[in-house]
């Protein structure tokens, strides 16, 4: 059995704090959820591979440079095709129109 | 190539035997082996002339598959092999061009996704959440969007970011990706 200040603490913090746990999906993932400090873009063509002497298609490159919750700063930086990358404004359009009813 | 001729016998064994080389060399299907083909497509053939047929072929696809010829470039070429010294007959250039109208775009994407070996965005969720702030003051309520993409490279196992987004970084996401957006429509202007 817990004392009973212990208790009342407990109680103090849930209340102030729970919401935001518990309305998480994943109380887990809250730990793991970076927060983006910089975003960068390139477009490249590509133009030529060993396998394939008339390759050209452009492509888009990002890194996103990512606060972590431990403090540490990691770079992450992926491709996209222009489809794919239409596909990623697409969803961070809807994001945005989201957010604003909510 | 003009108008679409039938297909002169011997074109069904070509066929298969252009879809083989093709599994084999862009789509990644392991297990096509020489023996298989000819057992299948070419059984009344001695391995010896099986062997050069397919190599023959084999040449034929990869160089019009690598300079993704468009069908003058493919004419052009097809008839310059036909006039060569052991090159391929009229009915195989037939069969050839027939092949690679149907499986240009295919083979294309397989080629593009052959030379890419550097992060991809293989899948992407999110939600919007909302989140209490402040121990202070119990109503404040602002939306997150949590998003989690997949991240992977060829034939490795994928990495998942999870990123939290306020309404300002989806602003700024947003503004970047216009940036983008505006640099991709200059360049298919210019090209």
């Amino acid at each position: 059995m817990l004392p009973k200040h212990a208790v009342q603490v407990i109680r103090h913090i849930w209340n102030e704090q729970g919401k935001s746990i518990s309305m998480s999906e994943d109380a887990r993932n809250m730990a793991t959820v970076g927060q983006i400090i910089d975003i960068q873009w390139k477009l490249g063509m590509a133009v030529s591979s060993d396998s394939c002497r008339s390759l050209k298609y452009p492509y888009v490159t990002m890194t996103l440079k990512v606060a972590e919750p431990s403090g540490q700063i990691k770079n992450k930086s992926f491709e996209m095709t222009i489809p794919q990358f239409q596909d990623f404004f697409r969803h961070f359009k809807e994001m945005a129109a989201v957010l604003e009813t909510v | 190539m003009a108008a679409e001729q039938p297909q002169p016998e011997g074109a069904k064994p070509l066929s298969g035997l252009l879809s083989g080389i093709a599994q084999a060399a862009y789509h990644g299907h392991a297990g096509i082996t020489e023996e298989l083909l000819r057992g299948q497509l070419y059984p009344e053939a001695a391995p010896h002339e099986f062997r050069a047929l397919l190599t023959k072929m084999s040449g034929v696809l990869k160089s019009v598959a690598s300079a993704d010829m468009d069908l003058n470039q493919l004419e052009a070429f097809l008839t310059a092999q036909t006039k060569k010294q052991g090159g391929i007959t009229a009915d195989q250039a037939a069969v050839i061009a027939k092949f690679w109208k149907n499986h240009r775009t295919k083979i294309r994407e397989s080629l593009i996704n052959q030379s890419r070996w550097d992060n991809t965005v293989k899948n992407m969720n999110w939600r919007v959440d909302l989140k209490s702030q402040s121990r202070h003051i119990d109503q404040i309520n602002t939306p997150v969007a949590i998003v989690e993409m997949e991240l992977g490279k060829n034939g490795q196992e994928s990495e998942f970011l999870c990123l939290e987004f306020d309404e300002a970084k989806v602003t700024q996401m947003l503004k970047k990706l216009s940036e983008i957006e505006e640099s991709i429509t200059a360049l298919t202007q210019t090209t």
